[in-house]
């Protein structure tokens, strides 16, 4: 059985669903996340996307020093980069949207 | 077995790049000793084919199982004086037949671009997606 229910985790990289239990859907438990977890919870991702980042940036300097020759593995490298890094990107400025959205709520 | 798996067609797209990357070499070398009549051991060059293999049951990417050698018929043609001939003159030629090489040429180039496709339109889908997060 393929499984089609959303699982925004899992598009991360790396995702470990246990030590990060930002809002699944349908597994909202009454636990409540304010929103400085949830900023903490988009850190921890970050120094994933960070990994990519540089195993990229690695596999990059390798192939124009001549130790590697294998291009396909530095396209691998920066697609999977690229992709995570617009989603942490959008996921950013979601946040901040929200941030902003709050702050300007007249009281 | 979960769909969600952002890196996975990247994966398997990849292994199909270097999969016809392997490929072409063995065609280039193939088409390289068409008329190689000493392979180092005495014997005609023999054309070498690859076989290829998935990685994992159901959805993945591609392996290059081995690389064989066709072991049809080796043509035999009438050139007496050349080192590789025998008694009666005649030299025993690499089984490669240059017109199959191109078709397989062909082949293996549309099945790189192809996997270069899926990989880009892929990358499209994902920024398909991340569009709807503005």
């Amino acid at each position: 059985m393929i499984n089609l229910n959303a699982n925004v985790n899992s598009a991360l990289p790396t995702a470990d669903l246990n030590s990060i239990g930002t809002s699944k859907a349908g597994s909202t438990d009454n636990q409540k996340t304010d929103f400085a977890d949830t900023v903490k919870q988009v850190g921890k991702y970050i120094s994933k996307v960070d990994d990519l980042q540089q195993s990229s940036n690695i596999s990059i300097k390798d192939l124009l020093a001549g130790k590697n020759e294998d291009i396909t593995s530095v396209v691998s490298a920066m697609a999977k980069a690229d992709i995570s890094f617009k989603l942490l990107v959008g996921v950013r400025n979601k946040l901040i949207e929200a941030y902003k959205q709050t702050m300007n709520m007249p009281l | 077995m979960e769909i969600s798996n952002t890196f996975g067609p990247v994966d398997v797209a990849i292994s199909g790049l270097r999969a016809q990357d392997k490929n072409i070499e063995i065609i280039s070398s193939n088409v390289a000793n068409a008329q190689t009549t000493d392979n180092g051991k005495g014997e005609p060059y023999r054309r070498l084919e690859a076989i290829f293999k998935t990685d994992s049951d159901g959805i993945g990417g591609v392996n290059i199982d081995e690389i064989t050698a066709d072991m049809s018929e080796l043509p035999r043609i009438l050139k007496p004086g050349h080192p590789d001939a025998d008694e009666q003159g005649y030299v025993t030629m690499p089984n490669v037949n240059l017109p199959i090489e191109m078709m397989n040429l062909n082949m293996a180039s549309r099945l790189y671009q192809a996997n270069a496709a899926v990989l880009k339109r892929y990358q499209k889908m994902v920024e398909t997606t991340l569009e709807l997060l503005r």
